[in-house]
């Protein structure tokens, strides 16, 4: 399943302070996005965030409430309207293909990604593509140490873009590197000042990971990666069922799951947050077998490789 | 929507991204539901799905019987039959 004709929804996060604004500045100045539909959230009554953007834009500010909880519905209903408009523009080229949504610093991605999925309008009309979260380098290891926040927002990432790295030491940075790839195994990595993209500093390769304690509903010390290896003919059916059943007992333990699996609709992207998966995405096709296919991430607590297998080789016998 | 159960239809659930045709889909259902009935036999659990009407039967060891949606659903209702969480590392 691809977007179908679906509006992509990109979902930039990150905490408090992190510099979302600054970064998506940058990138519209530049010209990514395109003529994405911006949203900029901020769960403050007084809107500051659309000032800075100064794009000369239409930018859409939902303040007073954050969209992941009690700011969702004029969220929904935003969104609805957005896609009312689309269906209501003659010229397809004239459409709106994409929407930003900047969130408020105290959002949840998950969230978001849930109360779309869950709506019986906009599943059909919205798909996530990709959650960015954005990182400040030299705050970010008190954060993680004091916030689940900070920890599930970069949990839920596709891609973290770390800010302020200029501000810290090779060490510290190897140290947060290495931490972040804990949390999110799977995400890419990359450095931005002030919007623009920064090669990514040297990490030291042995660096010890931050140790985080542990929080109420964040148990992250022990969350760890294990891969499923699905063999050069991998079954659709039965990894589909089984990682439904997974998900359903283990939702709340594995934080995340990710693969590209090889089916005879193509090679397709499988990815969850929690328990909810997302509509798998068709990526194009490569002549030679990536590594990396046929292969299931699962990130959580509590799991082997060993286990994880055994439970798997049950169903396919 | 689907005159008989109410449910409407769905755009598509993720477990059906790996079918290219409607042959391949209608396959991979029946296959899909032989597959969960391996996975819910030992708890007397039967499963259904007659690859007319959207949903998939399931049948208590009891013999009370629903049509739900989707796989999530099935999972809660195999529990709610069955009395016990379904964990399948377990």
């Amino acid at each position: 399943m691809t977007d179908e004709g679906r509006i992509r929804l990109t979902i930039i996060g990150g905490f408090l302070g992190s510099g979302k604004t600054t970064w998506l500045r940058h990138q519209l100045f530049s010209g990514n996005f395109g003529n994405a539909q911006i949203i900029v959230n901020e769960a403050a009554g007084t809107p500051v965030d659309d000032a800075l953007l100064e794009t000369g834009r239409d930018v859409i500010t939902l303040a007073g409430g954050c969209v992941c909880c009690n700011g969702i519905n004029p969220f929904l209903s935003c969104l609805l309207e957005i896609c009312d408009r689309r269906s209501a523009t003659p010229d397809p080229d004239e459409r709106t293909s994409q929407i930003v949504l900047e969130t408020s610093g105290l959002a949840e991605p998950f969230n978001i990604i849930a109360a779309i999925k869950a709506h019986p309008v906009l599943c059909r009309q919205i798909v996530v593509s990709e959650v960015i979260v954005i990182v400040d380098a030299l705050n970010a290891p008190a954060l993680l140490g004091e916030h689940a926040l900070s920890r599930s927002q970069i949990e839920a990432a596709d891609r973290l873009v770390l800010t302020r790295t200029d501000a810290v030491t090779l060490g510290d940075m190897s140290r947060l590197h290495k931490t972040l790839l804990g949390l999110a195994p799977t995400a890419l990595i990359s450095a931005a000042s002030f919007g623009s993209p920064v090669p990514m500093p040297e990490v030291i390769a042995g660096a010890e990971r931050l140790t985080l304690s542990s929080l109420p509903n964040a148990g992250v010390a022990d969350i760890k990666p294990v891969q499923l290896d699905l063999g050069d003919a991998p079954d659709w059916t039965a990894l589909t069922l089984w990682l439904s059943a997974l998900l359903h007992a283990r939702g709340d333990k594995i934080v995340r799951a990710k693969g590209v699996v090889q089916t005879p609709a193509g090679r397709l992207l499988v990815q969850s947050v929690r328990r909810l998966v997302q509509s798998p995405e068709i990526l194009p096709a490569q002549d030679t077998r990536v590594v990396t296919d046929n292969v299931i991430v699962l990130i959580g607590s509590d799991l082997t490789e060993d286990n994880i297998a055994a439970s798997f080789a049950k169903l396919t016998g | 929507m689907c005159a008989s159960c109410g449910f409407p239809a769905a755009p598509g659930h993720w477990t059906e991204a790996g079918a290219a045709t409607a042959h391949d889909r209608l396959r991979e259902r029946f296959r899909r539901v032989q597959l969960l009935q391996t996975m819910v036999s030992p708890l007397g659990i039967k499963v259904h799905d007659g690859g007319l009407v959207p949903g998939i039967q399931v049948t208590g060891p009891g013999g009370g019987s629903s049509i739900v949606p989707d796989l999530e659903q099935v999972w809660i209702e195999v529990e709610r039959l069955s009395g016990k969480p379904f964990d399948p590392l377990a």
